[in-house]
């Protein structure tokens, strides 16, 4: 037993010393790494690093940060009802637009795939052209005004279907469909660009030995020839669609007024934006950035997971 | 029927194409069911039948149109008190008729052209009504896509009046560029010169980017070509960080920002987008296609790592840096940056262009020209450079 235990050590400290011994043969590596590597550490992983070690504080900038334990995490699960709102808000914006979205994009990359060449660039362009607009959500509070002069409003009387402007944007009852439509509307981003370009790499001659091999339709070509060799591009466009759909801020900052009516459209980052940036409790906004975190991680391993199963 | 028969209603393929070789190749092997020949498409008949259909849609069309006409210069007859009578609300009801024959009349054009232009066994797997749905699906989406671009950038062509009229309409009757001049009075009246957002704004996009392409390339360079102890989990964690958010790491960043006293600089934009992990992991993957005999080659001609990473490898990543440098001018045009820059000489353009934007109704006009002077710069960069990103993004995937 001793032994066993001492050869794995010696085996591990033999590892380590050819591990030290490869780094010092690349130090070169290292210096071309270091200048990417400093800044990605100090902009990326210390804000995590402290995000976690504050939210066990009580931190109002002004003041050393104050151990307070899980204080933090308890406030905003027990007494936070607002937070309760925001988990509720972020999780059906991220349920609905993140598979939707994450679908549509591959379906259109697919479709889009078929046309010939110079309609292929114009409808990338069509497509993607949303996500990378900047602000251009904003002219969606034009269309959804509450007023009769709003687009939507005016279309909707002149038909018929409603005798009274509606309040799209401050109407609880609207603002969440209508996020998510914007949302929606902006989710074709790069992941769908992934799609687009590794539909154009996939090996013609598979098609070809599939329809010999009796593949009949293009659905079945879709099911066992596509979609398992985009699968990097899959898990790639993952990653994308829960980072699109866990962030929600600027749409119902835009759309819906900061702070919304009766909350409806808070979601998880505009109720950190809120603490940390209004309040200052910096503690506090962290522990969210911390639940946040967490969840996506979570989720993201869920998903690879799932996906890496697809075709298999 | 016996076999032999068989094989001869089989038509030998009269193009090179490789499909229809092989096709023929199984037929004959018996290893495919022989399709029968279809009918010719009768060219006559379908062209006369075709503009009876779009004839009998553009009357329609016309019907409606001049009963619209009518039915509103009777409404206004009443309004003026020159007739008597009830108030005719069926105007609805023939706009309804009108987009209804639009819309089939663009069906109906798509089925045309995909009927007449639909090549025989081009693709395998591909039939017609699939084609016909697929390009009608795609159309609708790609008109609810656009609609809000184009209806932004009409907004900002139309003169006050049209902007507040009922209906509205989303083409702009009289074009003007009252919007754009107005914006420019407005922002002529701020306190900090428009010219100085617009400096800002360009400074920091131009020196993030160089930077950032500067130093991710470097990285990318490594990672990607040399086995180094670490050089794996570092690139594991870049993965990662692709799903961090800047809301998500913006409080600890603002506490570290202000303990390097950057607070109120640029460097509070320019420093983290230079670290940005997108453009790490394109051109980490992008690279990783490049073959590795080239990098040996230099090594055995007596080039430095510095030099092959500056003469051989940056050249042949052209695609990968376009791509990175669309991603970072997108990002870094697109900041406001409200929460780490405090001084108004220093703020960004889009931010003094939200300030306009938030002006309330009153504003609407030059809030849509704001929106469109924003969203023309990463579009038309990227309508520039299309092929060149695709080519990057072909290698983008998240291998195991």
């Amino acid at each position: 037993m001793e032994s066993t235990a001492r050869k794995y050590w010696k085996m591990k400290k033999e590892n380590f010393s050819y591990g030290l011994y490869k780094a010092k043969k690349m130090k070169v590596c290292y210096l071309f790494l270091l200048p990417y590597a400093a800044l990605f550490i100090a902009f990326f992983i210390l804000p995590i690093a402290t995000s976690i070690y504050y939210s066990f504080t009580y931190y109002n900038i002004l003041e050393a940060p104050r151990f307070i334990g899980f204080q933090n995490y308890i406030n905003l699960i027990l007494q936070d009802e607002v937070f309760l709102t925001a988990v509720k808000n972020t999780f059906v914006i991220a349920v609905i637009t993140g598979p939707i979205g994450y679908i549509l994009s591959f379906l259109f990359a697919w479709f889009i795939n078929e046309l010939p060449r110079w309609l292929r660039t114009i409808a990338v362009v069509v497509f993607y052209a949303p996500s990378i607009a900047g602000n251009a959500f904003y002219i969606f509070s034009i269309i959804f005004r509450g007023d009769a002069y709003g687009y939507l409003n005016s279309f909707l009387l002149q038909f018929g279907f409603i005798d009274a402007p509606l309040l799209w944007l401050t109407d609880p009852k609207y603002i969440l469909p209508v996020i998510i439509v914007v949302i929606l509307w902006m989710s074709m981003g790069t992941g769908f660009l992934s799609f687009v370009a590794g539909l154009q790499g996939v090996d013609r001659s598979m098609y070809e030995a599939g329809y010999v091999d009796g593949i009949r339709n293009r659905w079945q070509e879709l099911y066992y020839i596509t979609l398992p060799s985009m699968k990097p591009m899959l898990l790639f466009g993952a990653v994308m669609a829960i980072t699109q759909a866990f962030n929600v801020c600027d749409v119902p900052r835009a759309l819906a007024g900061y702070p919304s009516t009766d909350y409806a459209a808070r979601t998880i980052v505009t109720h950190l934006f809120d603490y940390g940036f209004s309040r200052f409790e910096m503690g506090y906004a962290s522990a969210i950035a911390t639940v946040l975190f967490l969840v996506m991680i979570l989720c993201n391993k869920v998903i690879q997971n799932a996906l890496r199963k697809v075709g298999t | 029927m016996s076999s032999k028969k068989k094989i001869q209603h089989i038509k030998p393929p009269e193009t090179n194409d490789r499909v229809d070789q092989l096709r023929y190749l199984a037929q004959i092997r018996g290893e495919l069911e022989i399709e029968e020949e279809k009918p010719k498409l009768n060219m006559k008949r379908f062209l006369i039948i075709s503009l009876c259909v779009l004839l009998v849609l553009s009357a329609g069309l016309v019907f409606c149109h001049l009963k619209i006409d009518d039915i509103n210069l009777y409404n206004q007859a009443l309004d003026a008190g020159e007739v008597t009578g009830d108030f005719d609300a069926s105007v609805s009801y023939y706009m309804l008729g009108q987009v209804a024959a639009i819309a089939l009349m663009v069906i109906y054009v798509i089925f045309m052209v995909v009927k007449i232009w639909h090549p025989k066994r081009r693709k395998p797997n591909r039939s017609f009504w699939g084609d016909l749905g697929i390009y009608l699906v795609m159309l609708l989406f790609a008109v609810a896509m656009a609609f809000p671009l184009v209806f932004s950038i009409c907004s900002a062509l139309k003169p006050l009046d049209e902007l507040f009229r009922f209906p509205p309409k989303v083409f702009p009757q009289h074009v003007t560029m009252d919007n754009f001049s107005d914006l420019f009075v407005t922002m002529g009246q701020s306190w900090i010169p428009f010219s100085r957002y617009l400096t800002n704004t360009v400074f920091i996009t131009f020196i993030g980017t160089f930077g950032h392409v500067v130093i991710a390339s470097m990285a990318a360079f490594v990672l990607a070509k040399y086995d180094f102890p670490g050089g794996k989990f570092f690139f594991s964690v870049v993965v990662t960080a692709l799903m961090f958010s800047g809301y998500v790491t913006g409080i600890p960043n603002y506490v570290i920002m202000s303990r390097l006293g950057m607070i109120d600089t640029y460097w509070a934009i320019i420093l983290p987008a230079f670290a940005a992990p997108i453009g790490l992991f394109l051109m980490k993957q992008f690279m990783e296609g490049l073959p590795t005999a080239l990098i040996e080659a230099a090594h055995i001609d007596g080039a430095g790592e510095f030099r092959i990473f500056w003469s051989i490898i940056m050249p042949n990543v052209k695609p990968a840096w376009l791509t990175i440098i669309i991603f970072s001018v997108q990002n870094l045009w697109n900041t406001n940056a409200a929460t780490v820059i405090y001084s108004e000489e220093k703020k960004t353009l889009v931010y003094a262009l939200q300030q306009i934007q938030a002006g309330g109704i009153a504003r609407t006009g030059q809030a849509a020209a704001v929106t469109v002077i924003v969203m023309l710069v990463p579009i038309t960069i990227f309508i520039l450079s299309q092929s060149q990103i695709l080519e990057t993004m072909a290698s983008s995937g998240l291998k195991d």
